[in-house]
């Protein structure tokens, strides 16, 4: 078995082994991550001022999941680094979470009818 | 230790990483996935019973909401002389500002901060988003620090991970004492309909215990690091898989803060 030689190279492609075998790690700096930091806290601290400045109601509420989905991008793509990885993974981990939208939106619809009966 | 025959299997069947990452690394992100699912399902549903109820500003009279705008706003919440010998909570629930058939304003309920009694809503909480966002900083640098096989800079980094985790969770257990104190429990709610409370101590609750599901592992990471186990095995890529685990809990924040708190 390979990793039971000290010498085997983990990052080799040829002589693939999947139980020791990672990609070659580099780092893409800190600038980005800072950028994405103040972005964060800047997008927070708008999501408390549009609480206090904008009526209630769905034009508020629709403002506040979409700048949680902006968030949530930045954190996604970033800082757990998706935006370097393979497309496939992309796809595989982006796709699934399109459903989660429509699970809002149908949600949203579904409890807009219950307030209408009164239950 | 010749040529291994798996080289000469296709990638898609176990060639090589059809994803360009580690097995582990991919099935942190497939777990990950999953547990979006689940907190997707809690929050949308708490989504779908919060806007079941009217709110607020549609069943509370005009002359009443002027009432707290003038008499709560500006003062303190506690011991007002506007709230004669009756609390916070119940002179709103005697104004109708609180009631079972319709949901609270989130600003009015939570508006506590440590060390002052002034009716400061919302900002206890930004101030727990700013750390967890904070630690998530640090929790990246720890990485960025690993992929440069940097050690002193992981355990730093690390070790500044571990100890935003300690403060949000102390936040969070001091917001609970904050609301269980004026009467919210898993099945009695003063300021509204119970399923409030309920769901507010289900889903704060689940992403707390993930929080210090996420402490824990951090910590046995940082043992690791101090050990050298990273600068022997030659990379430092359980950094970044504890590192998904712990920008994951902090995006269910985000979500957890515009639901609960905003919405």
């Amino acid at each position: 078995m390979a990793h039971q030689n000290k010498t085997v190279d983990i990052h080799d492609e040829e002589n693939y082994d999947p139980t020791v075998w990672v990609p070659k790690a580099h780092s893409h700096g800190t600038r980005a991550l800072w950028k994405t930091f103040w972005l964060l806290l800047a997008l927070t601290i708008i999501d408390v001022v549009l609480y206090f400045m904008m009526d209630p109601g769905m034009s508020r509420n629709v403002t506040f999941i979409i700048l949680g989905i902006v968030k949530a991008a930045f954190i996604v793509y970033v800082f757990m680094h998706l935006t370097y990885e393979h497309k496939s993974l992309k796809m595989s981990i982006v796709l699934p979470m399109i459903g989660v939208v429509y699970l809002i939106v149908l949600l949203l619809k579904e409890a807009d009818f219950w307030n209408y009966l009164n239950w | 230790m010749s040529n291994h025959a798996v080289s000469t299997k296709p990638t898609w069947a176990g060639g090589k990483s059809p994803f360009k990452i580690s097995y582990g690394k991919l099935m942190m992100w497939f777990f990950l996935l999953s547990d979006a699912f689940t907190f997707s399902s809690l929050l949308v549903g708490y989504g779908a019973v919060r806007f079941s109820f009217p709110s607020a500003e549609e069943s509370v009279p005009a002359e009443v909401q002027t009432w707290v705008k003038h008499n709560v706003v500006p003062f303190k919440t506690d011991n007002h002389e506007a709230f004669h010998d009756h609390g916070f909570v119940e002179s709103m629930q005697m104004k109708g500002v609180f009631s079972e058939s319709h949901w609270p304003a989130p600003d009015m309920v939570f508006n506590h901060f440590p060390g002052t009694h002034l009716h400061l809503p919302l900002m206890f909480v930004s101030l727990m988003t700013f750390i967890l966002i904070l630690s998530s900083v640090t929790m990246v640098l720890a990485v960025e620090a690993g992929q440069r096989m940097e050690k002193n800079k992981v355990q730093l980094y690390m070790l500044l991970t571990i100890v935003g985790g300690f403060m949000f969770l102390g936040c969070q257990a001091w917001e609970w004492t904050m609301f269980i104190g004026e009467g919210a429990k898993l099945f009695t709610n003063p300021f509204g309909p119970v399923t409030f409370a309920a769901l507010f101590f289900l889903v704060t609750g689940f992403h707390g215990f993930h929080v210090f599901s996420g402490v824990v592992l951090n910590i046995i990471i940082y043992l690791n690091v101090l050990r050298g186990t990273y600068e022997r095995r030659g990379h430092y890529e359980m950094v970044e898989k504890v590192g998904l685990y712990w920008h994951f809990v902090d995006l269910v924040w985000v979500f957890v803060f515009t639901f609960f708190y905003l919405i």
